[in-house]
């Protein structure tokens, strides 16, 4: 009888050790994904979850998929906007599958005249990291851009040296930043302020002016014309604190590839130096998976010399 | 030593014009040489002081950044409380004002250039009142709102003249963009100020591009009656904030000064001259802070502060002068390193000679012995001899240095080269200390008397009636 109770208090005791377990675990899970960033102000749960990804919220692809949009573009409201604002963001980008491209970049500035780049780029959008190295030209070779857990380095093969660097730098001195190598998530980072409807060329555009959710965002306001038959974005301004022009990004030509919409053809013109503009064209564009490897410092080492 | 053997040194040293002209002239050169390295060296030391306590703003920083609502750190403080205690660590301090500071793209048509904007509380200035020289403008139209004053290098570039329009593009505290214009009302000559291209604007102008409260700040820029007593000062600051309870850490760093655009160990090409930092990032994480001693090794495992949070950094002109110093520390190296050679070849000359000299002396060696000088006269007198020859060489080596050294510093060099940071007002600063000029008067002596034992302990042992004979 002894030895019954005694295997139940043990039984018992396996059973709330198990239980604190799970919850220590699920505390470990949470503070864990805190401290990978945690969730984007307004943004919902964690990041990491089923279906989400590195600060993505909670839901963030699933609640795309049965969003039934207005059929006439004048009866959109806000949130219909942002969520086809989503809809540009998860389509743009590859939550499914790894992507790989060669980035061919010209930049044209009255200063500096025109000056050509080629990178090769390895993206993971679901954990928003992505490696990219210069191919051309020869002086550039090897030179190598990493982010990943919410960190950026550029590497010098020259030196050897990793240094920090963030999403709102500028790509050698041109229109180009960072960030616009990146994955999108205008939808995780902007409120929609004011809309409108206009044509933009030949397509019927929605016009939408974005706020910033929070003041880390680089750009505080922005405004967006997305075609409304294709659901892509064509063109975007970017607005400094005072209002004024930074810079416009024109999206001219896009190719699908599986469900995604990649725009292959970017332009970025400066708004303060209109002269000063660059093009992005992405080639060779592969959906197939990468090793994690290739997202360490270690492999961008290795790869650029 | 007597009188009697500093004559007969004296007469022995007029004797053979040639030969202490020769000896001489190669001790006169080291100490000539040693004088000069030393006297630029110590003038530019002086120079670089100078102008980073105009490149950074004070001879004491005291930074503060806060930790924003995500958890990173940002280049800005509010805390009237910090200012006050700064102000009440005591004497030796002439102003304490705040300081913002961002990397700023100015554009004037199509034209950019990347700059350093300072924002300066003008009514609270001294330093750059009584520093800067202003070729075109004047500061009564820096009071003006949304004015700015350029170095005569950027204005030159861009063919701005005073009332021309510019536009400012920044990083906000927070790290948003923003851009602004300003009225450029005034122009200064960088030339005079190190090579500087900083552009200053109204500590409230700037506040407000970066999108900082009415009273917040990004650093406290103490300006003090005299420069050396900067360590002093930062120490005393150090312990007044960290005995009300603030988390406070020493050191510069490149980022040093208020600078919104930077991480404190972000490096920048004209960082270390001008405690500018370069990066577009506005913000940190705490691991980038993690170098600010007892706080970044407590704080290290976390990747982020609680929002709120505030953090200050003390760094003193010195330390800000720290890369360029140590260049200059090098520069005096390899002078000292020079000056042993001179010497080492003077010595081997000296010592060669009076060899020389004993054998044509012998024979008076044994006369004086043989009238009654004694061993320890024979040795006095050499050595009196080489004192003489040496010292007084190496005075007119010291003499002919100053008006040299004071002669080069008249030569202009360009302020925008390499050492811009270290000419005043274009020109090297010539500026030997007497400790300085005595130490080469004294070392060079002590080596000369050092070359001059051997052949006087040899004389003093020749044997009188053997010199005769061998000499009769």
């Amino acid at each position: 009888m002894a030895d019954i109770r005694g295997v139940k208090v043990r039984f018992s005791h396996a059973r709330l050790t198990s239980k604190l377990s799970i919850v220590l675990f699920g505390l470990v899970l949470v503070f864990s994904a805190r401290a990978q960033g945690g969730p984007p102000p307004g943004g919902g749960g964690g990041g990491g979850g089923p279906g989400g990804g590195i600060g993505l919220p909670l839901n963030f692809l699933q609640a795309d998929k049965d969003y039934k949009f207005p059929d006439d573009i004048t009866k959109y409201t806000a949130t219909d906007f942002l969520m086809l604002v989503r809809r540009t963001d998860i389509r743009s980008s590859f939550y499914k599958s790894d992507m790989s491209a060669t980035i061919s970049m010209v930049t044209v500035s009255p200063d500096r005249g025109t000056q050509t780049f080629k990178q090769q780029i390895f993206r993971r959008d679901k954990d928003d990291a992505f490696l990219m190295i210069t191919l051309e030209p020869e002086s550039r070779k090897g030179q190598g851009m990493l982010r990943v857990d919410n960190n950026m380095w550029r590497y010098d093969p020259t030196s050897r040296k990793f240094t920090h660097t963030t999403l709102k730098d500028t790509y050698e001195n041109s229109t180009v930043t960072n960030n616009d190598f990146r994955r999108w998530q205008r939808s995780i980072d902007y409120s929609v302020e004011k809309l409108s409807t206009g044509m933009l060329g030949n397509y019927k555009v929605i016009i939408g002016e974005l706020k910033a959710n929070n003041d880390e965002v680089p750009f505080p306001y922005i405004k967006m014309y997305i075609e409304s038959e294709r659901k892509i974005v064509l063109k975007v301004e970017e607005y400094s604190l005072s209002m004024k022009l930074l810079r416009t990004a024109y999206y001219t030509q896009y190719v699908q590839i599986g469900d995604s919409f990649v725009p292959t053809v970017q332009i970025f013109q400066d708004g303060l130096i209109p002269e000063k503009r660059s093009q992005v064209t992405y080639t060779n564009i592969s959906t197939k998976p990468l090793p994690d490897y290739y997202f360490t410092k270690e492999y961008l080492e290795r790869v650029s010399q | 030593m007597r009188l009697i053997h500093l004559k007969l040194a004296a007469r022995n040293v007029r004797r053979q014009p040639h030969r202490t002209i020769a000896l001489g002239g190669a001790v006169a050169f080291s100490a000539l040489v040693m004088a000069l390295i030393s006297g630029f060296v110590n003038g530019m030391d002086l120079a670089v002081q100078d102008n980073v306590t105009l490149y950074s703003g004070g001879h004491v920083l005291v930074s503060g950044y806060t930790a924003s609502w995500s958890g990173r750190l940002q280049n800005r403080f509010a805390d009237d409380a910090v200012a006050n205690i700064v102000e009440g660590t005591g004497g030796g301090i002439r102003t304490v004002s705040p300081l913002a500071q961002s990397r700023a793209t100015v554009v004037f048509g199509t034209r950019e250039i990347q700059l350093t904007l300072r924002g300066v509380d003008w009514s609270k200035d001294q330093l750059y009142h009584d520093s800067l020289i202003l070729t075109r403008g004047d500061w009564k139209g820096l009071e003006g709102a949304r004015t700015m004053l350029m170095s005569a290098q950027t204005a030159d570039r861009f063919g701005l003249a005073v009332g021309d329009q510019v536009v400012v593009r920044l990083t906000t505290a927070s790290g948003q963009q923003n851009v602004t214009d300003y009225k450029v009302a005034a122009i200064y000559d960088d030339g005079a100020a190190g090579g500087m291209n900083t552009a200053f604007v109204a500590f409230g102008d700037l506040a407000a591009d970066l999108n900082m409260k009415s009273n917040e700040q990004q650093a406290i820029a103490v300006f003090l009656k005299n420069s050396t007593d900067a360590e002093k000062a930062a120490q005393s600051i150090v312990a007044a904030l960290s005995a009300k309870g603030f988390t406070v850490s020493r050191g510069s760093s490149t980022g040093a000064g208020a600078s919104n655009a930077g991480s404190p160990n972000a490096g920048s090409s004209d960082a270390a001259a001008s405690g500018a930092a370069a990066t577009q990032d506005s913000s940190i994480t705490a691991p980038a802070f993690q170098g600010a001693g007892a706080w970044g090794a407590q704080q290290g495992a976390n990747r982020r502060l609680a929002p709120g949070t505030a953090v200050y950094r003390i760094s003193t002109v010195q330390e800000l002068a720290g890369e360029i110093g140590s260049a200059l520390g090098s520069i005096r190296w390899i002078g000292y390193a020079v000056f042993l050679l001179m010497l080492i070849v003077s010595a081997t000359g000296i010592s060669n000679s009076y060899r020389m000299v004993l054998l044509e002396r012998t024979k008076e060696i044994g006369m004086l012995r043989c009238i009654g000088y004694k061993k320890k006269d024979v040795f006095s007198s050499f050595i009196a001899e080489g004192i003489l020859l040496a010292g007084g060489a190496a005075l007119v080596g010291i003499l002919l240095a100053l008006p040299i050294g004071f002669g080069i510093g008249l030569i202009p060099f360009n302020p925008h080269g390499d050492f811009g940071a270290a000419l005043v007002r274009g020109h090297l600063r010539f500026a030997p200390t007497a400790g300085q000029l005595l130490l080469i008067l004294v070392f060079v002596t002590i080596v000369a008397i050092a070359a001059v034992f051997l052949p006087a302990r040899k004389a003093a042992e020749v044997v009188p009636v053997e010199a005769l004979r061998k000499t009769a």
